[in-house]
């Protein structure tokens, strides 16, 4: 190359220039094509209407348990198409007694294996003796209406659906937990393919993973029914590998049950339902000056309120 | 050591392979080949079991070497192309370029790699970019590297050609792209907006600065290593040159993200918001050997005073105390920002090894960087022979 001149000619500056504007042309198309609002991927429509004949004879009553109340509704919610629910969860702490029922049944319901948890129950300690309360929180994943954890998805495995339930197909995801850092709640756990069984009956478990090893037991590839589908885990297949999280129990809600989470609450503090709905319970308990969502400041807009 | 002509013949030649130099790197890329192969087979054996990251902090050791070798490949790319469009000493010859262009692919390759032994479910790697999501950065940058990718080793090529007029446009174009994915590396961080210890628009100017400074150090080490490539005056003064001009640039990207740095801790303290918890972890707390043993003494202070003393020997050990350094760095950005927990009592609400706001990498972690290391060498190794075989026919730029 001659020192005097120019690095680059003209025609090699207008074929350079050409390069990056064509670059940066169809980068910034393929970022605001997705971008865009588009049609959602779920069904809608009259086909996810469900005419569900659960409690049909059984009338209301004055005082009844909340339970059955919000199973009526359920039931009401859906016989609407998909679009037209809204799912919300409410969560009465001053109810909680923090027995942890419900993080055991979604461990059962959802057949979870070591390290997944959707539902843990945190305990607070606070004031100072004597004026000292214990607080427990239950923290199901928020199913955000501006979730931090979908747009972050390389992969588009995870997605709101058109009822509020924030959901991730294990036949998507690459389980890069992408998603996991992205979510302010750590709501979404990774499935590290652990097994409870393990060869620590026979004296060999030591160190803190230790107790995972070794084969697993036959009765923990009993397949689950997450998202109305079986996965067993089988072969290490999906969804080990994959981020997992509290889908609100789908599955049961199509059968017209409600989340497992809700039907096991001991005190009746997990309240569920339809915020369409202007005579749910969820509705007369969000629009008390009482309720609160976790971290707003963050913008997410949460599905799960707290009743304070 | 001096710059070691009998090496670079050594490394692009079958002459001089009893080179001490070479036969002590060989022997290094055996043990760590080995012992990386015996960390991969962990890996797909055992899957993530071995491994030490969990759900509260999802990302270890192979995202920071991921990021690491990004910022190697972007700055070797950025500095070779523009020293070549620029016609500076020791950059102006096709045979300079094409160190940096191998260096530059050596490093990204094994990054992808470690990227993908992280990944929960390998086997669908292409899906990043069969079915991407360009509203994630993580899509974004897959896309991004492997049109550099395919534009770094179309410029390899067109560099064997005399007169090619698509090169210096094609080399624009990866520079471009050389300043745009580093600082996206940073921008994945910053894209976590729930996070306040990552959501900085100034982690993008560090990790351009640390990728300017990386792509440096690598240049000198290699160049240090290989020598000029010829024993004529004017290649051995170029050589000098050039070697003088990677200093500057290494430490001038070292410095510069030092204030940057220093300017994004301060705030911190000046006005503690959310996430001075994650500062004071990695400045006094458990990170704190992390942070100012690796990143800041061996990695910035100890180099930037061996750059500018005149010994080419401690060139070459700046170069890999450099590189070193800002692993250390990486993972100053990378650990932090997921070791605390912003919901009281999480961790204790559902105890397991894996759900705990702590992170030490493992064995298997350590060995499968062995691994990465040892792929960027071979690479970096089979494509200087390349560059020299098809080379050696072509006519050298003057």
């Amino acid at each position: 190359m001659s020192d005097k001149k120019s690095p680059l000619d003209r025609r090699e500056f207008l074929l350079a220039g050409g390069l990056v504007g064509a670059g940066v042309a169809v980068a910034v198309g393929a970022v605001v094509k997705d971008r865009l609002p588009s049609a959602p991927v779920d069904p809608t429509g009259e086909a996810t209407v469900r005419k569900l004949k659960v409690l049909q004879k059984v009338k209301p009553q004055d005082n009844e348990d909340p339970l059955v109340r919000m199973q009526r509704e359920l039931v009401r919610a859906m016989a609407k198409p998909v679009e037209k629910r809204h799912w919300i969860m409410v969560i009465d702490i001053r109810k909680c007694v923090g027995c942890n029922a419900c993080t055991i049944a979604c461990i059962a319901e959802n057949k979870l294996p070591p390290g997944i948890v959707c539902r843990p129950v945190t305990t607070q300690e606070l004031g100072q003796y004597p004026n000292i309360q214990i607080r427990f929180m239950p923290r199901p994943c928020m199913h955000c209406d501006n979730p931090s954890c979908v747009p972050v998805c390389p992969v588009k495995a995870t997605w709101k659906r058109p009822d509020g339930v924030v959901v991730v197909d294990y036949d998507k995801c690459i389980g890069c937990r992408y998603c996991l850092n992205a979510c302010p709640y750590g709501a979404r756990t990774s499935d590290f393919g652990r097994y409870y069984a393990s060869d620590v009956a026979g004296g060999s478990g030591t160190g803190a993973d230790r107790p995972v090893y070794g084969p697993e037991s036959p009765w923990e590839h009993l397949p689950n029914n997450e998202y109305a589908k079986n996965w067993d885990r089988k072969d290490n297949g999906s969804p080990v590998g994959n981020a997992r999280k509290c889908h609100f129990c789908l599955h049961r809600l199509e059968v017209g049950q409600l989340p497992a989470c809700v039907t096991t609450c001991i005190g009746r503090a997990t309240y569920f339902g339809d915020s369409n709905d202007p005579d749910s319970l969820v509705v007369q308990l969000v629009t008390k000056h009482n309720v609160q969502t976790l971290f707003p400041h963050w913008g997410n807009k949460p599905q799960c309120f707290y009743v304070v | 050591m001096t710059v070691n002509s009998s090496l670079a013949q050594g490394t692009t030649t079958s002459g001089a392979s009893s080179a001490p130099v070479l036969k002590l790197i060989w022997i290094i890329w055996v043990i760590l080949l080995a012992a990386g192969l015996y960390g991969v087979v962990q890996r797909l054996t055992h899957g993530h079991l071995p491994a030490g990251y969990g759900s509260y902090v999802p990302w270890g050791l192979w995202i920071g070497l991921y990021f690491l070798g990004v910022g190697i490949s972007g700055g070797a790319f950025l500095i070779g192309a523009v020293g070549y469009i620029l016609g500076l000493p020791g950059f102006s010859r096709g045979s300079d370029l094409r160190t940096a262009i191998v260096l530059s692919i050596a490093a990204l390759i094994p990054a992808f790699i470690g990227v993908g032994l992280d990944l929960g479910r390998t086997g669908r790697l292409l899906s990043i970019l069969l079915s991407p999501s360009f509203t994630s950065m993580m899509a974004f940058n897959a896309w991004m590297y492997n049109v550099f990718l395919v534009i770094a080793a179309v410029s390899w090529i067109l560099s064997f050609r005399n007169g090619s007029v698509w090169l210096k446009p094609l080399l624009v174009l990866g520079s471009f792209m050389s300043v745009l994915f580093p600082s996206q590396s940073g921008v994945f961080f910053e894209a976590v907006r729930t996070n306040d210890f990552w959501n900085s628009p100034i982690l993008s100017v560090l990790f351009l600065a640390s990728a300017v400074a990386l792509g440096g150090a690598a240049l000198l080490l290699v160049r240090t290593l290989i020598g000029p490539g010829s024993a004529s005056q004017q290649a051995l003064s170029d050589n000098d040159q050039a070697l003088g001009t990677l200093r500057t640039v290494t430490v001038t990207g070292i410095l510069i993200y030092l204030v940057f740095e220093f300017a994004e801790f301060s705030i911190a303290f000046w006005n503690p918001g959310e996430h001075s918890p994650n500062v004071s972890f990695l400045l006094f707390g458990n990170y704190w050997d992390v942070f100012w043993l690796l990143h800041l003494t061996a990695g910035a202070a100890i180099p930037i005073v061996l750059l500018l003393a005149s010994s080419r020997t401690g060139w070459a050990v700046a170069a890999l105390l450099v590189t070193a350094g800002f692993g250390a760095a990486r993972m100053s950005v990378l650990v932090p920002g997921q070791i605390a927990g912003q919901i009281p009592g999480l961790q204790q609400a559902f105890q397991d090894p894996r759900l705990v706001y702590s992170y030490h990498p493992t064995s298997m972690e350590y060995l499968v960087g062995c691994f990465m290391l040892a792929v960027g060498m071979a690479i970096f190794y089979v494509g200087l022979r390349l560059s020299t075989t098809f080379g050696s026919g072509s006519q050298e730029r003057a």
